[in-house]
């Protein structure tokens, strides 16, 4: 199907006023395929019979960045599984974390495609801001990636090992940057230095950039790696300024990533509306990861202006698990990015919560330990995610807790917290 | 008073893409520095959010930090917010938007203060200095509150190795108190380290 001619390819507008006629053939000629295909009658007229389950809010503001993981909140709109179930999303494309943060706190966003480990770090207070927030669902797993220079790559530093490696043998400051303080990125870079015995703190400096400003930056020489989202791990292979050196799914299979987030407050007020944006963004989630050919769909509505702004090329490779590393390797991977899975991406496990809370403390952001199962009950809304899932037929985990084995071997079973946190041989 | 030291961050263009939102924000940040200039404010900097950000503030160590709040710098920014948390300095961010001007929805997001764009020069100062004054007071009861805290908690150690030393040496609360003086100044400790290293030892001789 040809998206080119349905998408709003003039529209500045990024609060995506996509006029009912194109709207409309978006969804009979996307829907269709993929409501056939899932069994779904596309001419719901909304699930709310009952009054009493009727959204408290019915036009939801989202805020996303712009990068491949925003997809299913943003396939929602255009495929119009916010209005079968009684709500508009409304989106916002936002330029940087901490505004979507201080936008989530002061009420201009009620949600927002954001890093799982942000939440953590407003909820605890790092760094000023401390409000108690939200996790309504998961929005993907895995999808990121670990990039080195060209310049490293040529000095033979291609992975972790190499690169502690030369870090040992050709002493200087060596530049790393992340995402943002708190965020998923930071901690992905962390582990994997210090899993290959470089201590992130002490033996580098590590900067904050936004994600579009990477790939500049490291053409430039400003820095030696970095760590982003999609589509810009790839987008510095295709430029031919970088080598992927690790996918972050090789740090951690099925890693917890970006969140559906909102403040406790707007969830505790709008329970309906929260259960009915969860169940929309589930079923796009199934819809991106039930075929190529909607991937295929996915990556052209979201390379558009008012999304990623990039070309559909740049996105379509690695979210169907088409790597290539930069050196000449390519492999078909897999743990690709996932928005779905059968449910096991949404569920917000509280071992995944309280993950990011021990690596906060293992990094000195956190100066104590906090009782880290109460803030994770407090922050993932498992009972409403449950009732969505329910609205939808998502499968549901039996435990609140999940075991993962990283990189290094060791195991995270979400069982001891405070000891996982003051377990590891390289710490702030 | 010696006039505020202020230092604005601007937005970086991203290279190759034409962004009608940089232009915008550029276009404001201009006029906002010229608001501050004519209120007789010291705009000691006026720094590109690049990588060098965090290093030219530690240089500058500006009293007052101003970013446009659609700023693509505002990461960079957090950066530094995290890296010197132990020595805030107040952000005020500056926004097109009027609904977030309000003073206390600021504060209740950690942020010091909104100046809303098109605010007359003579506005500006007045909004600048409730944001000073409303840091500097918070900062001062969250140092206070973790003082308290610290004091407490030491006073807890102590009476804890006081106790430890009465048991194991049959000393009174008087004698054991005077032990514990008498090691901090023989080993040139605080008296809560002390205090500290005799419950860990008894710890670990259970």
């Amino acid at each position: 199907m040809d998206v080119e001619n349905v998408l709003p390819q003039d529209d500045l507008d990024t609060s995506l006023a996509v006029d009912g006629k194109r709207r409309q053939l978006l969804q009979t000629a996307t829907l269709a395929a993929g409501a056939s295909m899932l069994g779904l009658s596309s001419t719901a007229t909304g699930a709310w019979a009952a009054g009493s389950d009727k959204p408290e809010k019915t036009e939801v503001k989202i805020g996303f960045i712009p990068l491949t993981d925003c997809a299913s909140v943003v396939m929602a709109s255009l495929l119009g599984f916010d209005k079968k179930y009684g709500i508009k999303i409304v989106l916002s494309k936002e330029a940087s974390w901490a505004g979507v943060r201080d936008k989530l706190a002061n009420g201009e966003l009620d949600g927002a495609h954001v890093l799982s480990g942000l939440i953590y770090g407003v909820q605890m207070g790092i760094g000023g801001q401390k409000k108690d927030m939200a996790i309504l669902m998961g929005l993907n797993n895995n999808g990121q990636a670990i990039t080195l220079s060209k310049k490293l790559a040529d000095k033979g530093a291609v992975d972790g090992a190499s690169l502690a490696k030369l870090m040992t043998s050709d002493k200087r400051e060596y530049t790393f940057a992340q995402t943002f303080p708190t965020g998923t990125h930071a901690m992905w870079l962390y582990y994997w230095l210090a899993a290959n015995g470089v201590n992130p703190l002490k033996d580098a400096k590590v900067i904050t950039v936004p994600p579009p400003q990477m790939v500049a930056n490291m053409r430039v020489g400003n820095m030696d790696g970095f760590c982003v989202g999609e589509p810009w791990g790839h987008r510095a292979i295709v430029d031919g300024v970088g080598v992927t050196a690790i996918t972050t799914q090789e740090i951690w299979k099925d890693h917890p990533e970006k969140v559906l987030g909102a403040t406790a407050e707007f969830a505790a007020k709008n329970p309906n509306t929260c259960r009915a944006l969860i169940a929309a963004v589930l079923e796009a989630g199934r819809w991106i990861d039930a075929s190529l050919a909607n991937k295929n769909k996915m990556a052209e509505a979201i390379a558009d202006k008012s999304y990623v702004n990039t070309s559909k090329d740049v996105i379509d490779q690695r979210i169907m698990g088409r790597y290539q590393n930069g050196l000449g390797k390519t492999w078909d991977d897999p743990n690709y990015m996932k928005f779905y899975n059968d449910g096991l991406v949404n569920f917000p496990y509280l071992s995944d919560g309280m993950w990011f809370m021990t690596q906060h403390r293992r990094w000195g952001l956190l100066k104590t330990d906090p009782d880290y199962l109460a803030v994770a009950k407090s922050v993932s809304q498992i009972a409403l995610y449950k009732d969505a899932a329910a609205m939808t037929n998502t499968p549901v985990p039996k435990d609140v807790l999940r075991t993962s084995k990283l990189m290094d071997g060791v195991v995270w079973d979400g069982k001891n917290p405070q000891a996982y946190a003051a377990s590891f041989k390289i710490h702030a | 008073m010696q006039s505020l030291r202020i230092v604005v961050v601007n937005p970086v263009a991203i290279e190759g893409e034409d962004d009608p939102a940089f232009a915008v924000q550029a276009a404001r940040g201009k006029d906002l520095r010229i608001g501050l200039l004519e209120a007789g404010y010291n705009i000691v900097a006026s720094l590109p959010a690049d990588l060098y950000l965090p290093e030219r503030i530690a240089q500058l160590q500006p009293d007052m930090i101003i970013v446009d709040a659609e700023s693509n710098a505002r990461d960079v920014l957090e950066h530094v917010v995290v890296a010197t948390r132990d020595a805030r300095r107040p952000i005020v961010l500056f926004t097109e938007d009027a609904k977030t001007s309000s003073m206390d929805a600021a504060m209740a997001a950690g942020v010091s203060a909104y100046i809303v764009a098109g605010l007359q020069t003579a506005r500006i100062k007045p909004v600048l200095d409730v944001a000073l004054a409303r840091f500097r007071q918070e900062q001062k009861s969250l140092a206070e509150l973790s003082d308290t805290k610290l004091k407490l908690a030491e006073r807890k150690v102590l009476e804890r190795a006081k106790g430890l030393l009465m048991e194991h040496h049959k000393l009174s609360e008087q004698e054991a108190y005077q032990k514990l003086r008498r090691l901090a100044m023989d080993k040139n400790l605080k008296l809560s380290e002390v205090a500290q290293r005799i419950i860990d030892a008894a710890d670990l001789l259970g």
